[in-house]
């Protein structure tokens, strides 16, 4: 896979991150090799072999449709955000 | 040159859960506060895990049932990622590789066939409201359950876009999967468009029109989309792909500003919920809770009830329940006949029908409405009287002959006891001339005698019985 600063740029967008040039020059050398080390996965061959979603064997762990007691109220909640009006959470204009 | 549209369609179902989807806050927020149904998961706080909810798996077998699906015995969550503030994750969480329900159909009441692709459980986003230089967010919406369906582009007119969603809102509304409550969004629908010449292998450029929530938009932005790409195309231009919205005000289209540069999801596997691994015992007996489906109604009473009111009657599943309610207890077609038709024509039509419709009057009493009205115990004028006042906070519960005792308004039948009033009223010398009349040969006048019997039975008599007495006396 190709990763280069266009990658980079390209995955700050789809997130909202705004990087420095030089943020970008050095996240796309450290991506590379991270995905450069992974492929080396890329060698064996795994015809045959099931798709892997999950280590643990674990299926149908589903509760209750049950209303619980939330461990946070409302408005502890919304403190832990930037800025709130009217008990909403108030962000730059988006759209 | 002729065009063929075709249309898909997206429809994304609120199921009606006590919690939501991942976390067990409530899931009801009608009439609360903004903020006010929301968990740690749903802030998506750090160590915050999805734990998910049993009723959606069940619900989803159901939806799936409704629409002739097969359930997938197995499926699984995926994450699909974009940056927005409805969403603090940074991703839904929804089943893009493996859904939990599979191809099916819907039949529309005209007949039509659209095939089911597939549907699938993810979790709602939360609502944003914008403001001229901030936008406030509500979470109270994020993981509400949602099954989304997709259809294959079986759809050809604006006429069965409405259909087929009108459809899909019955269905989800019979199997109880949903509140089904479009005006506060409950089902909402994205329509996709595309128009070819006809004889053409391929599908023309498709545009999608998102967030519609009611049939009567879906067929007009369907009907408006149709004729601009027809246009476009006549003209030698081309249809740009796009996404648009829909402006019921001035009925018409409009692109979209887009949420972002390109939709780059970057689909993976959810680590935090294992599969769903269905038996086929589960599947049978989740399956077996679907109640009868508007086209069981279509099967079992389309050959009595007039197609019209059928499908008028269909739009309210607690009628229809309580018509086969009244089907099963007497085994008379002419019974359903009749409460069919005080349904649709009288209750329907009453100002305070929605209230009426939660508080029915039992089966039993409107089958002995119908049974009193066969008799000719009842006139029709009194059994829509009686019937109405099944439903009156003071009457309703007492029992529909006591209710018509009540109001006087049982006709008397009695052979023996019409001759004695028939007679007292000939002995009356009021009626003498009338009588001489009516041996003499003027037929209009019968219509004076069978006045003065009612008058005289104070409007109790059956009118038909006291003709054919007069007729055999004054013979």
């Amino acid at each position: 896979m190709e990763v280069d600063v266009s990658t980079i740029k390209h995955l700050a967008r789809l997130s909202d991150f705004r990087l420095s040039e030089a943020e970008e020059e050095s996240l796309a050398g450290d991506l590379k090799s991270i995905i450069n080390y992974i492929s080396e996965l890329d060698k064996l061959d795994t015809s045959g072999v099931e798709p892997t979603y999950q280590v643990f064997e674990m299926e149908n762990v589903w509760r209750e449709d049950e209303i619980l007691p939330q461990d946070a109220s409302r408005e502890e909640l919304l403190a832990l955000t930037k800025e709130e009006k009217d008990n909403q959470i108030k962000v730059p204009k988006v759209l | 040159m002729i065009y063929i549209p075709t249309i898909g369609i997206e429809c994304h179902v609120q199921l009606k859960t006590k919690t939501k989807l991942f976390s067990e806050v409530d899931n009801d927020a009608r009439g609360k506060e903004p903020n006010a149904c929301v968990s740690p998961v749903d802030y998506a706080l750090p160590g915050m895990l999805p734990r998910l909810n049993g009723a959606a798996i069940k619900y989803a077998i159901l939806a799936g049932r409704a629409m002739n699906c097969k359930i997938n015995p197995y499926s699984r969550f995926d994450r699909k990622h974009y940056f927005y503030p409805d969403s603090p994750k940074g991703y839904q969480i929804t089943q893009f590789y493996h859904p939990i329900i599979g191809a099916g159909w819907v039949e529309l009441p005209s007949g039509t066939k659209i095939r089911i692709e597939h549907a699938h459980l993810e979790g709602d986003a939360g609502k944003l409201t914008h403001f001229d230089t901030y936008s406030l967010v509500d979470l109270n919406r994020v993981d509400t359950p949602l099954i989304e369906i997709v259809s294959m582009p079986d759809i050809h007119s604006a006429k069965d876009a409405h259909d087929y969603c009108k459809e899909l809102w019955r269905l989800m509304c019979y199997a109880g999967v949903t509140y089904g409550d479009l005006y506060n969004g409950n089902m909402r629908f994205d329509v996709n468009t595309s128009v070819a010449e006809e004889g053409s292998e391929q599908l023309g450029t498709r545009t999608e029109v998102k967030n519609l929530n009611s049939f009567k938009s879906v067929e007009r932005a369907v009907e408006y989309e149709i004729v601009r790409q027809t246009k476009l195309l006549e003209a030698g231009e081309k249809v740009v792909q796009q996404t648009l919205g829909w402006n019921d005000a001035t009925g018409k289209t409009s692109p979209q500003r887009s949420k972002e540069v390109a939709a780059d999801y970057r689909y993976m596997p959810e680590p935090d919920l294992p599969p769903i691994h269905l038996t086929e015992e589960f599947i049978a007996t989740e399956s077996a809770k679907l109640p009868l489906m508007p086209a069981d109604y279509r099967a079992k009473f389309g050959e009595i009830i007039a197609h019209d009111t059928l499908e008028i009657l269909l739009d309210y599943p607690e009628l229809m329940l309580k018509l086969n309610e009244i089907s099963l207890q007497t085994g008379l077609a002419a019974d359903v006949v009749l409460i069919s038709n005080l349904f649709a024509s009288v209750l329907l039509a009453e100002e305070k029908s929605a209230e009426y419709l939660n508080d029915l009057p039992s089966a039993a009493d409107l089958a002995k409405l119908a049974d009193m009205n066969t008799k000719k115990e009842l006139s029709s004028t009194a059994t829509k009287e009686v019937f109405l006042k099944m439903f009156d906070p003071q009457m309703k519960g007492r029992g529909t002959e006591q209710i018509a005792k009540e109001l006087g308004l049982i006709q008397e039948n009695d052979l023996g006891a019409l001759e004695a009033i028939v007679d007292t009223v000939l002995k009356k010398p009021e009626t003498k001339k009338a009588q001489d009349d009516f041996r003499a040969g003027e037929e209009k006048v019968i219509g004076f005698l069978v006045g003065q019997v009612m008058k005289e039975s104070h409007g109790k008599a059956n009118p038909s019985a006291v003709q054919d007495i007069l007729r055999k006396k004054l013979a």
